[in-house]
């Protein structure tokens, strides 16, 4: 393991195992609900609602008066 | 002292630096994440599975074939939860002004209500409400050039003191001059071979005489289906079966006979359990796991259901705002000793008469049906019955 690892380099980690635990969830997920149409009922409103909570969150960085 | 030859640099102003988002998000951002991807993982089959019944032929509007979508893909109970909630919330009170006129229904108001040519003819239906309204209850024939006596017969008739308001229509078809034929939908059933046009044949419109809508689903019914002599779905012992032999008898029977029919049985649709058996309302018409994975039976929908007189002849009802038990009685007190409840919701219950041969001027049995009367002579979703006028009009 190198000893030192950049913070681009544990960002991208980080990432990669992120995708990997939703694959898995998304999978479960999926063979675990009865239909799609489960699928959809649920995953349409929590969609928008993680969107908007980011987009959310987006905005009052933005607005937020930047430290000196 | 000298002077410094270089130029003089002013001091930037030093602009504040927003730090720098850290590598590695927090927890809780982290979580946001997986379920973001995860989540749009799960969405992608769904969309294209959406889609692609969305870009099929349909005839039913998008808010419709997306709720249908949603039962077809095991969203069944969830819809049927909602559905149970709304019509709680929007059921209608008891008691209202009383109505001064009935919808008008068939084409002449001449009573039929008494032997002619023979033929067994129901008798008038016994007003509920007094004083009765004119035509109340009263039987008209559906098509004006019918032979005598006529095959169909419709009237309408107040169906509940406590909801003066409500009308119920009813259809009686008679089984000697009349054949019946089931004809598969566009979708319903979902596997069968021999599908055929999803709509009444050109060709057999010359006899046609009524279309109706042909009770649930096979996904939601979990119920039997002989079509042709070979069994599409499973036949469940209890259930209300309409039947139709090879020699052309029709009945409503409750199977007793296990999951294949005999050779004898040419068709048959199974649908919950019977609601009129032996001349008596089936006694557990309260809600039930037995009625399947639908709304509650005390819910006010509209409701269709099917039902045979001692005689053997069909009679169909229609109404808005009933529940199972209200329905049975519907049937009941138009003269059915046998009964099954077919299709639910306002979109799906359609019983249309033509007042002319080759289908001519079609019409709904009662004007609040919300699907159009011409229905059925253009490729429909869902299975329907067709009742053709035996030897033509």
């Amino acid at each position: 393991m190198p000893r030192h690892v950049s913070a681009a380099a544990r960002a991208r980690r980080a990432l990669l195992f992120d995708s990997v635990a939703a694959v898995v969830l998304a999978a479960l997920a999926l063979s675990l609900a009865a239909g799609l149409g489960v699928i959809g009922f649920f995953g349409l409103p929590l969609l928008i609602v993680l969107l908007l909570w980011i987009g959310i969150e987006r905005l009052v960085r933005l607005r937020r008066p930047p430290r000196p | 002292m000298t002077r410094d030859p270089r130029p003089r640099v002013e001091p930037a102003t030093v602009r504040p630096r927003r730090p720098l988002p850290p590598a590695v998000p927090p927890p809780w951002r982290r979580a946001r994440r997986i379920a973001l991807i995860a989540t749009l993982i799960c969405l992608v089959p769904a969309g294209i599975s959406f889609l692609r019944t969305m870009t099929e032929p349909h005839n039913v509007r998008f808010g419709v074939a997306s709720v249908e979508w949603m039962r077809s893909h095991g969203g069944n109970g969830i819809v049927s939860q909602i559905e149970d909630w709304y019509y709680t919330l929007t059921a209608p009170s008891k008691g209202g002004p009383p109505l001064r006129s009935l919808p008008r229904v068939g084409i002449a108001e001449r009573s039929s209500s008494s032997s002619n040519g023979g033929a067994q003819l129901p008798p008038r239906i016994k007003p509920l409400i007094h004083p009765p309204l004119p035509g109340e209850g009263v039987w008209k024939p559906a098509a004006a050039n019918a032979a005598s006596p006529p095959p169909v017969l419709v009237t309408t008739f107040r169906s509940d003191p406590e909801y003066p308001q409500f009308v119920a229509g009813v259809a009686w078809i008679d089984s000697a001059r009349t054949q019946l034929a089931y004809v598969p939908g566009i979708d319903e059933p979902p596997s069968i071979e021999h599908r055929g046009p999803a709509e009444v044949p050109p060709s057999k419109r010359r006899r046609l005489a009524a279309t109706f809508n042909g009770g649930f689903p096979l996904e939601t019914s979990n119920a039997g289906l002989v079509y042709r002599g070979q069994t599409i779905a499973t036949m469940v012992n209890g259930i209300a079966t309409l039947v139709e032999y090879r020699d052309g008898r029709i009945d409503i029977v409750r199977w007793e006979h296990g999951p294949n029919p005999s050779k004898h049985v040419w068709f048959a649709k199974q649908n919950l359990p019977p609601i009129i058996y032996g001349g008596h309302l089936n006694p557990d018409l309260s809600d039930g796991p037995e009625w399947g994975a639908t709304v509650n039976n005390a819910v006010r929908v509209w409701r269709s259901g099917l039902g045979v007189d001692r005689h053997g002849n069909l009679i169909y009802a229609v109404a808005n705002y009933q529940t199972v038990g209200s329905l049975a009685e519907i049937l009941r007190r138009a003269g059915a000793v046998r009964a099954l409840e077919l299709d639910i919701n306002e979109d799906w219950v359609s019983f249309n008469t033509y007042r002319g041969p080759g289908a001519r001027d079609p019409s709904s049995l009662l004007p609040e049906i919300y699907r159009p009367a011409d229905r059925y002579l253009t490729p429909d979703e869902r299975d329907f019955f067709a009742v053709y006028v035996k030897g033509g009009w």
